[in-house]
């Protein structure tokens, strides 16, 4: 064994300026994930999404992106984490959270607003937009750590608005997320931290299924994943991964129940 | 058999000092005190540095003006009576044993201390540890110990620093002190003064018969406590604890700056004194009285009861910033509700979980950039009525340890405020509506469900909700929540299903 393990050695001194380390396996980070609850959004993700990083769910209204990013928040307050959703928007629906298995006790709630914020500043500045408001939120409460995810819900935002967030502030929720193991999920009709985004699935709508042609009983989305930061591809494979999930009307839940 | 020891604490030139002890930026220039009417105000309490430029008890305030350099402040009875409170209850850490003996601008308390040796150590440094004590809040105090209410009383007054009157040595300590000490009315006076005796020590040693005879039954009462032996009876007052501080600008302060700087040191003091208790603070009122005549009010709560200045006065200066006055402060009154010192137990497993008073300095930030009632944790209540929830304050929980999975759900997204749009019905099922300008063709509708209540109040309800997948010309498919209000006839665009 000394003999192989030495001549391993010379080996790789024998080959250093052109192949470091050759017989060495290279070490791999294991990053840690945290499931969503949907199976097919999990086996497509490799188990689901990144811990410490951003992940960005984007597609058009109707894509399934909410329902995706509650069952991952669903999942992350019932293993005691504490949530935050902050809501460009205000489109946020506490029924439909609440059904989705949040633990709402456990899930702060930052509702941006058009109207001018309750300091009032300087007659030159001019009252702060939603995406400021949430942006501002989402700093603090990643720089404040201790959450286990953190939904940043720009779904209603228009693209164009959307794309002109600085990347240096993406670059420090990368860090801050990192820092403090927390999830930043992204909601989003486009794609908007680029480099600094871990993971991105593409949403879309697929169909939906009707129960005796009065109630809508449940709807179908389409997955996929457009970058996997921490997964290495394949040679020679450049179809992206792809999924389809399915998932289950509030009310239908109450029918059984 | 216990032997009695009684500790004065006098804290001279009280009007001052109630002024200056949350003040410590003016401890460094000549200030003077004026007390009484606006047109005969005169001098009543000043300091060292006041009295170096010629300024003494009782000269008007036009005189006191014309010293160069010296401040005038207002006497404020209710800063004094803050003030005093603060003083009894530190000196009411050395035993719970205490009788005023306040006179003049000074405020003294006599504190009956026998047997505090075996706590705080011998007299002298007993003395030394009050001193500290009340210097720590605020207070230059001269200490006097004896086994003579009287004597520890005088001595409090005549000495600065501590004094130590040993058993039997009283009227020694005493007879050196001017005959002032003992508080005679005028007529007693002139006549000691004309039989030439002007300290304690001389009359104490008239003869009492011949003295009696002379200037009657008080007159013996003056001679036993010339020579220390006058007895009295110990009246104790209960300190109450009320965690308060009261601040009354001399000049309406408009800058947060001034007003935070002021509110630190005042904070400090209401930690100090809650720490006495080994309590911590759980929630903190700012009350402001306002030019005009108006009040202001503000609460902060943090998470966790605490001690830390910093953190608190942070909260202090978001909630200000958040609601600040509408008017210049006169006055600034800060209460707090003591609280235990929080105790967490952590779990080696748990999930991390935001530190709690960071949490509330974050929250407070987010308060102020989105509004107060905007972040929280939405509660659901108890009612049918569609979307209907409240908002409360969000706090750190350590959440469940028990795992039970839940299938997930399709959501809703709010459109708030619901859009009103226009519904084209074709055998009475939504067929085409508008939204914004843009016309939407129903491929499908999914309905009605309908709901009402509250048919007795003005809140009631009568609704009729669709479910709709529509397709633009985009072919872009949508699938969205219609409500018909059956009350107010009208259509709205409520949710989308996403």
């Amino acid at each position: 064994m000394a003999a192989a393990a030495a001549l391993r050695l010379q080996i790789e001194d024998a080959l250093a300026t052109r192949f470091p380390a050759a017989l060495t396996p290279v070490s791999r980070t294991i990053h840690e994930v945290a499931a969503t609850g949907i199976p097919a959004a999990d086996a497509m993700l490799n188990g689901g999404l990144p811990v410490g990083a951003i992940s960005e769910l984007v597609g058009p209204e109707c894509s399934g992106r909410t329902s995706l990013a509650l069952a991952f928040v669903a999942r992350r307050t019932a293993a005691g984490n504490l949530c935050a959703w902050i809501d460009a928007g205000d489109a946020f629906d506490p029924q439909s959270a609440a059904a989705s298995g949040v633990r709402l006790r456990q899930l702060l709630w930052v509702r941006c607003r058009d109207a001018a914020s309750a300091i009032v500043r300087k007659r030159e500045e001019r009252p702060w937009t939603r995406l400021d408001q949430a942006l501002r939120a989402t700093d603090l409460l990643l720089q404040t750590g201790g959450f286990g995810a953190l939904v940043l819900d720009l779904g209603d935002m228009n693209p164009a608005h959307g794309t002109r967030i600085p990347l240096a502030s993406w670059f420090r929720f990368r860090n801050a997320a990192d820092r403090s193991r927390c999830s930043l999920v992204v909601l989003g009709r486009a794609s908007y931290a680029q480099s600094s985004a871990a993971v991105v699935v593409d949403c879309a709508p697929l169909r939906v299924e009707i129960v005796g042609g009065t109630v809508l009983a449940a709807s179908s989305f389409q997955l996929s994943g457009s970058r996997r930061r921490f997964v290495t591809q394949r040679a020679g494979v450049r179809k992206p991964p792809a999924s389809i999930w399915s998932v289950q009307a509030t009310w239908d839940e109450e029918k059984s129940a | 058999m216990s032997r009695e020891l009684y500790a004065c604490v006098r804290a001279a030139e009280f009007p001052l000092q109630a002024l200056l002890r949350l003040r410590s930026d003016l401890k460094a220039q000549p200030v003077v005190v004026l007390d009484g009417p606006a047109h005969d105000r005169r001098v009543c309490a000043l300091n060292r540095l006041a009295r170096q430029r010629g300024i003494v008890h009782g000269l008007s305030g036009m005189e006191a003006e014309s010293v160069n350099g010296v401040l005038l402040l207002p006497r404020s009875h209710s800063v004094e009576q803050a003030a005093r409170a603060a003083l009894l209850e530190a000196a009411a850490q050395f035993s719970p044993r205490v009788e005023e003996a306040s006179e003049a601008t000074a405020c003294s308390f006599v504190l009956d201390i026998a047997g505090s040796e075996l706590l705080f150590g011998p007299a002298k440094q007993m003395s030394a540890r009050m001193r500290e004590a009340l210097a720590g809040a605020g207070f230059h105090v001269s200490v006097a110990v004896s086994a003579n209410f009287h004597v520890a009383r005088m001595m409090a007054a005549a000495v600065r620093g501590i004094v130590i009157v040993e058993p039997g040595e009283e009227a020694s300590s005493l007879a050196k002190l001017p005959l002032n000490a003992l508080k005679l009315e005028e007529n007693p006076r002139e006549t000691f003064a004309v039989w030439g005796i002007r300290t304690l020590g001389e009359l104490a040693a008239l003869p009492e018969t011949e003295l009696v005879t002379r200037l009657g039954m008080e007159a013996r009462e003056w001679r036993a406590l010339a020579k220390g032996v006058a007895p009295h009876i110990f009246r104790p007052i209960e300190a109450a604890f009320e965690l308060r501080e009261f601040y009354e600008f001399d000049s309406p302060v408009e800058q947060m700056d001034g007003l935070l700087f002021l509110a630190a040191r005042m904070i400090d003091c209401l930690i100090e004194r809650a720490a006495n208790h080994a309590l911590s603070l759980a929630s903190l009122g700012a009350e402001m009285r306002l030019e005009g005549g108006q009040t202001h009010r503000l609460t902060i709560r943090s998470a966790l009861p605490t001690a830390d200045r910093k953190f608190l006065l942070k909260l202090l200066h978001l909630e200000l910033a958040a609601h600040s006055p509408k008017a210049a402060v006169l006055a600034l009154t800060l209460t707090a509700e003591p609280g235990r010192s929080s105790k967490v137990q952590l779990d080696l497993f748990a999930p991390p979980l935001p530190e709690p008073s960071q949490l509330d300095v974050t929250l407070a930030r987010i308060k102020t950039i989105v509004g107060e009632d905007r972040v929280g944790t939405p509660v659901l209540e108890d009612s049918h009525r569609p979307a209907s929830f409240h908002m409360e304050a969000f706090s750190v929980d350590a959440g469940a340890d028990t795992y039970d999975s839940q299938p997930a759900r399709l959501a809703l997204r709010r459109v708030r405020p619901a859009r009103l749009i226009q519904v084209t019905l074709r055998e009475n099922i939504p067929a085409v509506f508008r939204d914004r300008g843009e016309r939407f063709q129903v491929a499908a509708a999914y309905g009605p469900w309908r709901s009402n209540g509250c048919w007795w109040s003005i809140d009631a309800w009568d609704t009729e909700e669709w479910d709709v997948l529509t397709a633009d010309r985009d072919g872009v498919a949508l699938s969205c929540l219609l409500v018909h209000d059956r009350l107010r006839k009208e259509w709205r665009l409520e949710a989308l299903l996403d």
